[in-house]
């Protein structure tokens, strides 16, 4: 099992009154190659799991399997650097991560923290740059003096160009205009679809789940309540209804044409057959 | 990060957490110039006995005091190489080929401990039993009288205040940045002294820029709400004295006067 967490429990401050329990006896697996989304509300652990994943946490109790690593409480991990190297992890708000004199050494700090040579590290932080969306222009400046936009651009950037093998987003579009989040989600799928990256991103955007995501993976108090494909997920049982979150724009529409006494079935979940079934629907009138 | 002990508040629900601020403070302030005076085992004996007493009452864990103590154990070992080879009067204690360990060394070493231990006792009294913000209204209280000759006790409060309410947020946002800064194989532990340097630096920039960015935020924030230091303000929570602080405060002269008196 590639990317797994087995009865995993994680407490912060253990044995003292400000013990919590973030993480509840976790199973779950990741499927390798895709992009899931993690979502569910604040404080249900989210953060806490994906910290898993490139062991900044080490479970409090159970085993976290990635890649070919295994980590537990009961044993050393040692050598989390080359882990660091496989796994991604772009936190909430990275941009005050940032703290180089240029854009493109900020970058390139990743890189060279992982020994890569003076040359890669500097290609490869160029080609993250363009990834993101951000030109030649931008290299010589200071990270501190450009927009919180692109200075989510430039961290995500520094993450990207160490090229892990899994990528994990912690709400990588909170705060941006919804054109730079949807460019940003775009750019997500491109690195899965092209360079077969493993994506996680935690959002609260069910918009971007139904449009971007393959998996699903539906937190609440430290459990994993559900774990399904998107299309089930949201086109199959009831799952969706029960988690109190809103629902995706384009469910809403058929939800209220519904109510408007359109005859739409509730779960079609193509664009163009939604718009065929309107068209139909308005030409009988 | 998370393991500071020292001067953390306690949410418990004890006899020591409900007493006025003003007077624990003042009553800390007692303590210390007793555990000061020189007034050897004896002294000690007494203002340990009370110390401990006023632990039980305000149910805080003597482990919880170790704990504490364990920044200072490094010191400790410290003073006694430094006292070893420096005091050389008493009875010889130990005799290790010819270097000639004296009982004042260690005594003395031991009695210092003591006192510290005394030291972080009652401050950690003070600080687990006191929300912060009790204790600047304390001190805010304590120094009102000063403001006729011009001091600024109101502004020192709030500064005070304003400086112990970020801590916690300062410590959050360092655990985050190190985390971020891990992500992107930043390794404080090892390393060759130069990316140590480095390592170090990565933190402490993003720390600072996020400080003076909160800094200049809260002073928006502040001054939309019509903010005048200077201004004559009522307080939502009022200090109010009752018959266990007078009690404390008797006990605590005591403790004083008994150690004076041993002293002389």
């Amino acid at each position: 099992m590639p990317i797994a967490f087995e009865k995993v429990n994680y407490i912060y401050a253990p044995k003292t009154p400000f013990q919590y329990e973030a993480l509840k006896c976790i199973d779950l697996a990741i499927e390798l190659n895709k992009i899931t989304a993690i979502i569910g509300p604040t404080g249900s652990g989210k953060s806490t799991l994906v910290q898993h994943l490139n062991a900044l946490l080490v479970p409090t109790d159970g085993t976290v399997y990635i890649l070919d690593r295994e980590l537990s409480s009961n044993q050393k991990n040692k050598d989390l650097k080359s882990l660091r190297q496989r796994v991604g992890l772009v936190f909430q708000f990275p941009e005050y991560q940032l703290f180089e004199e240029t854009i493109l050494k900020d970058v390139m700090f990743g890189p060279l923290n992982f020994k890569m040579t003076e040359e890669d590290a500097r290609q490869k932080s160029m080609t993250a740059l363009t990834m993101v969306g951000l030109d030649e222009s931008f290299y010589e400046r200071s990270p501190l003096d450009i927009s919180g936009g692109q200075k989510r651009r430039v961290a995500i950037a520094g993450i990207l160009a160490i090229n892990p093998d899994v990528l994990v987003l912690d709400e990588p579009t909170a705060g941006l205009d919804p054109q730079g989040a949807k460019s940003m989600m775009e750019l997500f799928v491109e690195l899965n679809r092209k360079y077969k990256k493993t994506i996680l991103i935690v959002t609260h955007d069910m918009d971007h789940v139904l449009n971007y995501c393959d998996n699903v993976v539906v937190m609440k108090k430290g459990e994993v309540i559900t774990h399904q494909q998107v299309n089930d997920f949201f086109f199959k049982g009831d799952t969706v209804k029960e988690i109190e979150m809103a629902l995706p724009q384009r469910l809403r529409v058929v939800e209220s044409l519904r109510e408007k006494g359109f005859k739409l079935d509730s779960k079609i979940s193509n664009l163009k057959d939604l718009a065929n079934a309107i068209k139909k629907e308005i030409s009988h009138e | 990060m998370n393991n500071i002990a020292l001067g953390r508040y306690l949410p418990l629900d004890s006899i020591v957490h409900k007493m006025d601020p003003r007077y624990k403070l003042v009553a800390m302030l007692v303590l210390m110039v007793a555990i000061f005076f020189p007034s050897g085992y004896i002294g000690y004996a007494i203002i340990g006995s009370f110390v401990l007493f006023s632990l039980l009452l305000a149910k805080l864990n003597i482990k919880m005091i170790l704990r504490a103590m364990k920044p200072m154990l490094f010191m400790l070992v410290f003073l006694t190489f430094v006292n070893t080879l420096v005091l050389r009067t008493g009875y010889v204690l130990i005799d290790l080929f010819g270097f000639k360990v004296y009982s004042d060394a260690i005594f003395q070493t031991l009695y210092i401990t003591i006192r510290l231990l005394l030291m972080i006792m009652v401050t950690t009294i003070l600080t687990a039993s006191t929300k912060p913000l009790d204790l600047t209204l304390a001190i805010e209280d304590l120094f009102s009288p000063l403001k006729r000759f011009g001091f600024p006790a109101h502004e020192i409060a709030m500064m005070i205040s304003i400086a112990l309410r970020f801590i916690p947020t300062l410590i959050d946002e360092t655990n985050r940045i190190m985390k971020a800064q891990a992500s992107r194989g930043v390794d404080l532990k090892e390393g060759t002294f130069k990316e140590k340097i480095m390592a170090i630096l990565s933190l402490i920039v993003p720390l600072f820029v996020s400080s003076f960015q909160r800094a200049e935020e809260l002073a928006d924030a502040m001054e939309a709400r019509g903010y005048i230091p200077s201004a004559k303000r009522t307080r939502y929570k009022q200090l109010k004295h009752t018959m266990k602080d007078w009690v404390m405060m008797f006990c605590v002269i005591c403790v004083l006067g008994s150690v004076i008196w041993i002293s002389l």
